[in-house]
């Protein structure tokens, strides 16, 4: 019962927000470099680890091209991606997971795919729907914590 | 059971709890609005602009969005949530909106058109889709005024827009846009002929992807070579494509120890950083799928060369600039693909 219950939540949780959007957004009003330190520490408290930061603005400004702060936050649970990659290799691309960090203004916007848009590619696979679910909900729940951050004092 | 039943109860109290407008926009509306309507990614939602549209065409917006143009539909929001969302956007001025006829306007159709080309083509585009100059005020696109010409070919604007409310613009004018007063220079009939054009206004059809990859997360291909060969060969041929290349990463590195990452599993990262920083100006949020990258994987003897479906995943952002953009890049990924496994 508690299995049920527990899947009938994930997939709840996702049926609130599936016709609004296919990526996960939030802003926040602390500075990108802010957030950026902090996403980093909360991707490691909700059991990920970061595979690395990829600096497009870094790679912008290289040829001279102007940008504001955006970087790209790769994360993922080696077990996981090694299972989903075992029966789906062309689930590849998409993993590790990834969150885009972008500044405006003053404050900051994160966004990330939604993973459950991926879901209808894989209709035969239960398993994976609930694998995307509980990404998305681990991603929306990190991004809601970004949303309450405040800027350093 | 009675987890069941406790579960439901929660359900259905919170289903009945007074919307609360403020949360509700901040987490709906303020990623792409900003907190009080300053705009980014989406719309400023100035005082002139909430001056000039009705509550009816908020809540009809809200509802069904506008395809292809970012904003999304929210159609599972419930009346009293839409409402309370409308309700504290009008709170900033404290000013009710303006209410407009639901009549449908008697224009004619053929007067309309050649008024149209004349004094709206310019920015609204033929197609009436709005590829006119300016736009936007996210990101550090260049932009001549904060807000896009209105697409009004576009099935969400069209279903959300009375005729009397187009009509109302068109005499008014909106300065933030840096559209004119036509108060002028068209008589009340000549503006209801615009208005009767307008309304035939069509999106044109969406391009698609290949048919063959529809529907696919990734494209897939196998090589006939061995995994040094084809790594080496994808970068041959995405240098070919003019791509810079990034130092190739292992799918698994950072994820686990170094001695414990699979080798035979690569990452070729590339990027075109006019084409990127064109496409940041179309949609800042495209770095939720950056890098570009094709993977080479071995497995079970194969090797295995895989793409994101770019034209699939491009059309999650319902920005249809950037889902041609998409269809594009299917090509040039495909061919680099086939290069490099011929």
């Amino acid at each position: 019962m508690k299995k049920l219950l527990a899947i009938l939540l994930i997939l709840g949780a996702g049926a609130t927000f599936a016709n609004e959007q296919n990526l996960v957004m939030v802003r926040s009003p602390a500075k990108a470099a802010h957030v950026m330190d902090v996403l980093k520490e909360t991707v490691l408290e909700y059991g990920y680890q970061t595979a690395h930061v990829q600096r497009c603005d870094g790679g912008m400004a290289e040829f001279h091209y102007k940008s504001d702060f955006y970087r790209v936050v790769f994360f993922g649970k080696i077990e996981e991606v090694r299972a989903v990659l075992q029966r789906h290799p062309e689930m590849s691309p998409y993993l590790p997971l990834k969150i885009a960090v972008v500044a405006e203004n003053e404050g900051t916007v994160l966004a990330s795919v939604d993973p459950r848009s991926l879901a209808p590619m894989f209709p035969d696979d239960p398993e994976l729907q609930v694998q995307l679910a509980r990404w998305y909900n681990d991603i929306r729940a990190m991004l809601n914590e970004m949303r309450d951050l405040k800027n350093p004092k | 059971m009675k987890y069941m039943s406790l579960l439901l109860l929660f359900l259905s109290l919170a289903s009945h709890a007074a919307p609360d407008g403020k949360a509700l926009y901040e987490e709906k509306c303020s990623v792409c609005h900003s907190y009080r309507g300053e705009g980014g990614i989406g719309l400023p939602l100035t005082k002139e602009i909430l001056s000039q549209i009705s509550d009816d065409y908020i809540g009809r917006t809200i509802r069904v969005g506008r395809p292809g143009r970012i904003m999304p539909s929210f159609n599972t929001l419930s009346d009293a949530q839409v409402g309370a969302i409308i309700r504290y956007i009008r709170s900033w001025s404290g000013k009710p909106g303006p209410v407009f006829k639901a009549i449908k306007s008697k224009g004619n159709v053929a007067r309309g058109k050649p008024l149209y080309k004349k004094h709206c083509v310019r920015c609204h585009g033929q197609d009436g889709s709005g590829e006119g100059p300016g736009t936007g005020v996210t990101q550090s696109r260049e932009r001549s005024f904060m807000v896009m010409p209105a697409a009004l070919n576009n099935p969400g604007f069209q279903q959300s827009a009375s005729d009397a409310m187009i009509h109302d613009i068109v005499l008014s004018g909106r300065k933030v846009g840096g559209m004119p007063s036509f108060k002028s220079k068209l008589t009340d009939q000549e503006i209801a002929d615009v208005v009767a054009y307008v309304r035939t206004l069509e999106p044109p059809a969406p391009k698609q992807g290949m048919e063959e990859w529809r529907g696919k997360p990734a494209y897939i291909m196998e090589s006939p070579y061995d995994f040094e060969t084809t790594v080496e060969n994808v970068k041959q041929a995405l240098t070919g494509a003019n791509f810079r290349i990034f130092p190739p990463r292992y799918l698994e590195q950072g994820l686990t120890d170094e001695f414990s990452v699979n080798t035979r599993q690569i990452s070729i990262r590339f990027c075109n950083f006019k084409e990127l920083y064109h496409l940041l100006n179309i949609d800042p949020r495209l770095g939720t799928v950056l890098p570009c990258r094709i993977n080479v994987i071995e497995r079970d003897g194969k090797v295995l060369v895989i793409s994101a479906n770019v034209a699939q995943l491009a059309t999650l952002f319902n920005n249809q600039e950037l889902s041609e953009v998409g269809v594009l890049m299917e090509e040039i990924i495909l061919s680099v693909m086939e290069e490099a496994t011929l």
